[in-house]
């Protein structure tokens, strides 16, 4: 057989066994059947993406534990998250096959991560991301509200991480409306009346929003409370995104947050539902559940690893999260160590009765402060990480 | 107010006040008391005596601090500076004239953060010149200054250095003290990477002031063909290139960040890499880590990642941990440095040709060469490229004067000349 048959018959014998996954309830698997079936599947994606990077497969040769010596998922080579700033991005299929490409949010002067999709990877993508957020909010489709411009909800070739957050939800959608604009001056501003008018038409109905976080505060939450409007939308669910830090800069919390923007829809604060994600854990958020924590779906893992060691810590203790994802073939975010912090709650056994990994996400590693007499440089581009 | 913590050893400022006080009364202490360096040399000597206790000897570089406090390393770097008859407090004829040195009075430090005995080096300098001084000293520095000095209050009874010398702690965000404890000094020396000393060096001296940079630099190791081809010998220098990359966590601008291999006949990377790991591994044992700092666990992996993704002929040999990593591959030009427990290690046709690549980054180059000619060649082909000191592989920290082709004592004092009236 050939090389190309052989590993076509690879991806499909992976497609079936993620299909497998993906089919499965996300918070159902006992945790030690989970753990089998994805060290035996991370084991054959890797030797896959072995065949079709050899710039990969040099670095999974050069592992210090090798793939048939790996007895579990966190034994396995990871990469470092910002591997995906590099240019061009790195690919498991030829060009002709990417159908598109994400990027992630960055702050200013910050290289994006970028990351390329094919048909089958964008596809378990929006199946992933789907299966997850019926868990949260039921399986209805209902009008979606988004808290951005329209621009972000057009289909791009490359999108960036707001785009993708906002299109992988697209699916619960009767009817999509967008609810900022772009005033003259090229600022984001709310279009009060396009939002006063949806949400005299929705009122009582369920209704799904989605916005960044801080766009949310600065352009939704800000503006209403300011003109003393309440949309009157006990229905919502609001999901949102894009982590605290601009939040923290303004002395917001969390809880203030919740109050405020529960507050202008006029709903229970239990419907405001904060997610963690990036663009390179594609197919995967991590939803906040009602005990405040965030739940591994079947299909991925999470391990929180000793930032001196980099063995895996205890439940309790905190470290660097790594992301572990059996959706992408197209290029190779299956186990990526991010620059976030957090820590495990348990492998089993939430209270919230959603089975499997459970973890609390921290904080962004925070920049070197320390400059020394052989540091010579004045800004070190190494970022990437959660939304 | 001034609140004091560490034993009152280092004063945490809240007020410029509080800076340009003590910075008066030191500057009338160094100008009229006299302060001979033979007398500051045997504090020094008793310093270092004192240095050798536990829970002291353990902190990064003391060994070497306590080697450059002995007697028998700066009564020489005082004669070349300053000249003969220089350890007593006086007047040397000089032809017709006479000379002596004078202290500038107050010497502001501003060390980097990263290198635990920096602060007690710089100011040290500055105290073999006569003149007192006033130290920020980094917050992440605090306990191992404070348990350096206690031993020096313990031997110098007299107080005679003691009284010339002032830790102050600030945030370094505290624009209004930086400003003052630059205004109140007389000469200044800093230390420390690009932002930092480009910041300081900004801030408002005094005309006068002497100011004296130090960094940022980086440095390389090379082993020539000879030695690499001495297969007996491999073991130890091995061992003598790990003690390099392990002080001060590769964070110093004398740290190694590169090692070029110059090939020859019967040379094999993979077994120099072999024998560069057993030798990491013992390093480890030996002086094993004890923390890390998670930006750097992320600049590591990405290290390793980049460096294995970037060409399929890369090679690389590191454990699950972050304790060391090998970059192994081939050329002469000095990849980005990671600056924390990461090597590279490139096989060159020719070190002569690496070296004349070097564009005045390089600072210290540490070398293994089997034929001293071989080693005068590549020694003044370095000097022509920017390096500014060339030390044996094993021995790339030891502070000596000059470092960063500059003086350490000269620089911070004043050196008058009389030429007699009668005459």
């Amino acid at each position: 057989m050939s090389q190309l048959a052989d590993l076509h018959v690879q991806l499909v014998e992976l497609e079936q066994s993620i299909g497998t996954l993906l089919d499965t309830r996300p918070y159902a698997m006992a945790p030690e059947q989970r753990n089998e079936y994805l060290l035996a599947l991370f084991k054959r994606e890797l030797e896959y993406a072995c065949e079709r990077s050899s710039r990969f497969s040099n670095y999974v040769r050069h592992w210090p534990v090798s793939l048939s010596a790996a007895d579990k998922i966190a034994d396995l080579p990871y990469l470092p998250v910002s591997v995906f700033k590099a240019n061009p991005p790195l690919s498991l299929v030829p060009a002709s096959e990417v159908k598109r490409t994400l990027r992630s949010s960055s702050t200013s002067g910050q290289v994006p991560s970028r990351v390329v999709l094919d048909a089958a990877t964008s596809r378990r993508m929006t199946k992933g991301v789907i299966a997850i957020i019926r868990n949260f909010v039921g399986a209805a489709r209902r009008p979606y509200l988004v808290i951005d411009t329209q621009e972000n909800l057009g289909r791009q070739s490359e999108l960036g991480a707001r785009g993708a957050a906002i299109q992988a939800l697209g699916s619960f959608a009767t009817e999509t409306v967008s609810c900022l604009l772009l005033d003259s001056q090229g600022e984001l501003a709310l279009d009060s009346e396009k939002l006063l008018a949806c949400a005299a038409k929705w009122k009582e109905a369920e209704v799904l929003v989605y916005g960044f976080t801080y766009v949310i505060w600065t352009q939704l939450v800000g503006p209403l409370k300011r003109a003393g409007i309440t949309l009157n939308l006990p229905n919502v669910h609001v999901l949102h995104s894009g982590g605290w830090k601009r939040l923290e800069q303004q002395a917001v919390t969390k809880d203030q947050f919740v109050r405020d923007l529960a507050s202008v829809f006029a709903c229970a604060e239990d419907r405001v539902i904060d997610y963690y994600g990036m663009v390179e854990n594609v197919g995967v958020v991590y939803p906040d559940c009602a005990r405040g924590y965030k739940h591994v779906p079947a299909f991925a893992e999470v391990i929180i690893r000793d930032p001196l060691t980099l063995a895996p810590v205890e439940a309790g203790e905190q470290g660097l999260v790594q992301v572990c994802s059996v959706l992408p073939t197209s290029f190779p975010g299956f186990l990526l160590l991010t620059d976030d912090m957090g820590e495990i709650i348990g492998h089993d056994g939430c209270g919230c009765g959603r089975r499997g990994t459970h973890f609390r996400f921290l904080r962004r590693v925070p920049e070197v402060e320390v400059r020394g007499c052989g540091n010579l440089e004045t800004t070190r581009q190494r970022r990437g990480g959660g939304t | 107010m001034r609140e004091l913590i560490h034993d009152e050893l280092i004063h945490r400022i809240a007020s410029a006040d509080e800076i340009t006080v003590a910075a008066q009364r030191l500057r009338k202490t160094a100008l009229e008391k006299d302060l001979a360096p033979g007398a500051v040399l045997e504090v020094f000597e008793q310093w270092a005596a004192a240095l050798d206790a536990p829970g002291v000897r353990e902190i990064p570089g003391v060994a070497f601090l306590r080697l450059w406090l002995r007697r028998g390393t700066l009564e020489p770097i005082l004669l070349r500076e300053l000249g003969p008859q220089s350890l007593e407090c006086g007047w040397r004829e000089h032809g017709r004239a006479r000379l002596r040195a004078f202290p500038l009075g107050v010497v502001g430090h501003w060390p980097a953060g990263n290198i635990e005995i920096q602060p007690i080096l710089s100011l040290t300098c500055a105290l073999l010149g006569g003149n007192s001084c006033v130290v920020r000293v980094p917050s992440g520095l605090m306990d191992p200054t404070r348990l350096v000095i206690q031993r020096l209050q313990e031997v110098d009874r007299d107080g005679v250095l003691r009284e010339r010398i002032f830790l102050a702690s600030f945030d370094h965000s505290r624009i209004d003290l930086q400003e003052a404890m630059a205004n109140s000094v007389d000469g200044a020396m800093i230390w420390g990477g690009e932002e930092a000393v480009s910041e300081v060096r900004a801030l408002p001296f005094p005309h006068w002031a002497r100011v004296l940079v130090f960094g940022p630099r980086l440095s390389v190791a090379a082993i020539d063909a000879g030695v690499w081809g001495e297969r007996d010998q491999r073991a130890s220098w091995c061992r003598r290139m790990a003690r390099d990359v392990w002080q001060f966590e590769q964070q110093a601008c004398s740290s190694p960040q590169t090692l070029f291999l110059e090939h020859g006949d019967g040379c094999d990377a993979a077994e120099f890499v072999e024998d560069l790991r057993a030798a990491f591994q013992e390093e480890n044992r030996a002086h094993p880590r004890l923390g890390i700092e998670p930006a750097l666990t992320s600049a590591i992996c990405q290290a390793r990642a980049s460096w294995l993704l970037d060409d399929v002929a890369n090679r690389a040999c590191f454990p699950q941990s972050t304790d060391w990593t090998i970059l192994q591959g081939k050329g002469v030009d000095i990849p980005e440095p990671t600056q924390g427990r990461t090597l590279s290690v490139l096989v060159a046709d020719d070190l002569l040709h690496a070296i004349s690549k070097f564009d005045g980054t390089v600072q210290t180059l540490g070398l293994a060469v089997k034929d001293s000619r071989r080693e005068e060649i590549l020694a003044e082909a370095a000097g022509r490229h920017g390096v500014d000191r060339v030390v044996r592989l094993g021995q790339m920290h030891v502070f000596g004067s000059p470092w960063d082709g500059t003086d350490l004592v000269r620089p911070m004092v004043r050196m008058v000349r009389h030429v007699r009236s009668q005459d």
